[in-house]
């Protein structure tokens, strides 16, 4: 049985279609990413899964249970950051950790709230009033109360927002650890680096439906392009480039730049031929943005 | 068990805040001043009393001293409950932080319970702050104990009613202040029909949120001024709770 079940969902506001009849499954212990463009529908669907918003039409299933006929059931099973992480900053690190806890029904909410301080960093600062933290910290104090309640399911909508690069690797190999210990994630962004090295399938979402989801090697495995520089670029050469076996087009961008795209990994044929006619850089490329772009319109 | 969460937490957020201190230092200012005035009254009073017999069997502690300092200190409620319920659910809707509320495993009543009995709970160490005036009063008088707490009880009742009117207001709008200006002027215009004429008897007194403060303020126990409280309690918490479920379907 899947960890997360999702079958036609449908949530409309007045007359906007934010979600249209939406369907996936996550199983256990998987990381799945959203992706999507800005008003996609990936903060409503989050919203409906962790319980603070109703859907018009279709279920979410936790574990089995149904968010709508036993939200407390589901909610336990829960962890959840939403975009703003829904802080009280007169409080201190320590003090709302503990009522997070208390609230989510924690075993023992004091040394809940402890281990979620070690686990995400915040021992320098959980005695600090929260309004006075930096975003990064701030940022941490959210996943921190995600997790308080040791969930089976972590829903983070942007959790990188506001992290420097190397918190960002922090939080990359925390959400790793927890997959690795069976928690399903599930997380949103607009980074697509990240989603590349950190989820096992993403879902691509826009204007509410879903418009792929499969594992990132297969989404942009199919298409690669490899980007060649040339000292001396000749149009004998585009034709050298498109004699290689899997080359589906070749593009001269001008300045001895050229595209070339395939079904393949071509890095090496192309590396052999590119050589003769002065080769100063090569670099090949994930499909995936450009697989987003097309699917969301934002290439034209 | 949440609800004693979301209690503590609301009752400690107001010691963390300045509106909590404004409102408790405010709180007794204002009643240590109508307190003096009250007790050099009653004072005079008593020293008129020694000449006059008959002024001797008129004048009493509760009747005179405990009824209208209680009284009169009803019209303080009426501006600093709305300041206690005006953050409840304005400042989380503001701050985006009623999201986690709505996404733990509590129900809606269970928010909406902690959230009033922590204003409650602040109301009650507002009025722990006032029991030095029965303590004095013990020590050079003899005052009815009863009395005192039944008016006690009736603050308690009316402050509550004014909170649970004031969390609804804060349930509509994210501004703090808005929310404010709405219980004050629906706690004013309750307040006011007791002014309306018809006596004691007539619908718009009984309506009156005060009428019903004013005999527990005299010490006098009646069902009927219970009932008209817990029922206004009631209503407001009860249109709060539908109110904060229609959040999930907006």
């Amino acid at each position: 049985m899947a960890m997360i079940e999702v079958e036609h969902l449908t949530k409309r506001y007045g007359t906007t279609l934010a979600v249209d009849d939406l369907s996936f499954s996550v199983e256990r212990g998987e990381i799945v990413g959203f992706l999507g463009p800005n008003g996609a529908g990936k903060s409503t669907t989050m919203r409906i899964l962790c319980g603070s918003l109703g859907a018009t039409g279709g279920r979410a299933m936790v574990d089995g249970i149904d968010v709508m006929d036993d939200p407390r059931g589901a909610k336990r099973k829960i962890g959840y950051l939403p975009e703003a992480p829904p802080l009280y900053t007169e409080m201190t690190v320590r003090q709302y950790l503990r009522f997070c806890g208390k609230i989510k029904g924690a075993d023992k909410p004091r040394d809940a709230a402890e281990v979620a301080i070690e686990k995400v960093g915040l021992t320098p600062v959980a005695h600090r009033i929260i309004g006075n933290l930096s975003k990064g910290y701030r940022q941490r104090v959210g996943i921190a109360q995600a997790l308080v309640h040791s969930p089976d399911v972590l829903v983070l909508d942007e959790p990188n927002s506001g992290l420097d690069p190397a918190q960002r690797a922090e939080i990359r190999t925390l959400i790793e650890e927890l997959a690795a210990g069976d928690t399903t994630v599930i997380l949103s962004t607009h980074v697509l680096p990240e989603i590349e090295a950190l989820c096992d399938r993403v879902v691509i979402i826009h204007q509410g439906r879903i418009v792929a989801q499969n594992t990132v090697d297969a989404l942009g495995g199919d298409a690669r392009v490899v980007k060649v520089t040339v000292d001396e670029p000749s149009p004998e050469l585009a034709a050298r480039f498109e004699a290689i076996a899997g080359v589906t087009a070749v593009k001269a961008r001008g300045d001895g730049l050229y595209l070339i795209e395939g079904s393949t990994d071509l890095r090496r044929e192309v590396a052999k031929v590119a050589v003769d006619a002065g080769l100063l850089e090569l670099s090949g490329q994930r499909q995936l943005e450009d697989v987003f772009l097309q699917l969301t319109g934002g290439a034209e | 068990m949440s609800t004693f969460a979301i209690a503590g937490r609301e009752l400690r957020s107001l010691f963390t805040t300045v509106t909590g201190w404004l409102v408790l230092t405010g709180y007794l200012f204002l009643t240590g001043f109508f307190w003096t005035a009250m007790a050099s009254m009653y004072a005079m009073q008593s020293q008129d009393a020694i000449v006059s017999p008959y002024m001797a069997a008129q004048v009493d502690m509760t009747d005179y001293l405990v009824a209208p300092f209680f009284g009169n200190t009803a019209i303080v409620w009426l501006m600093f409950c709305p300041a206690l319920s005006m953050r409840l659910f304005a400042s989380e809707r503001k701050d985006r932080t009623l999201e986690l509320l709505l996404t733990a495993p509590v129900s809606t009543a269970e928010i909406v319970l902690g959230k009033f009995f922590g204003a409650l709970g602040f109301v009650a160490v507002m009025l722990a702050c006032t029991a030095h005036y029965p303590l004095l009063l013990m020590r050079w008088g003899n005052p009815d104990l009863g009395a005192f707490a039944a008016a006690y009880l009736g603050t308690l009742l009316l402050a509550g009613g004014l909170l649970a009117m004031g969390m609804l207001f804060s349930a509509f709008t994210e501004s703090q202040v808005v929310a404010f200006v709405l219980t004050v002027a629906a706690g004013l215009t309750l307040w006011v029909f007791s002014w309306v004429g018809g006596g004691a008897d007539s619908l718009a007194s009984q309506i009156a949120i005060v009428t019903h403060a004013q005999d527990l303020f005299r010490g006098i126990l009646r069902l009927s001024d219970i009932a008209y409280f817990i029922a206004f309690i009631g209503v407001f918490l009860f249109a709060t709770h539908q109110r904060v479920e229609s959040f999930r379907w907006s």
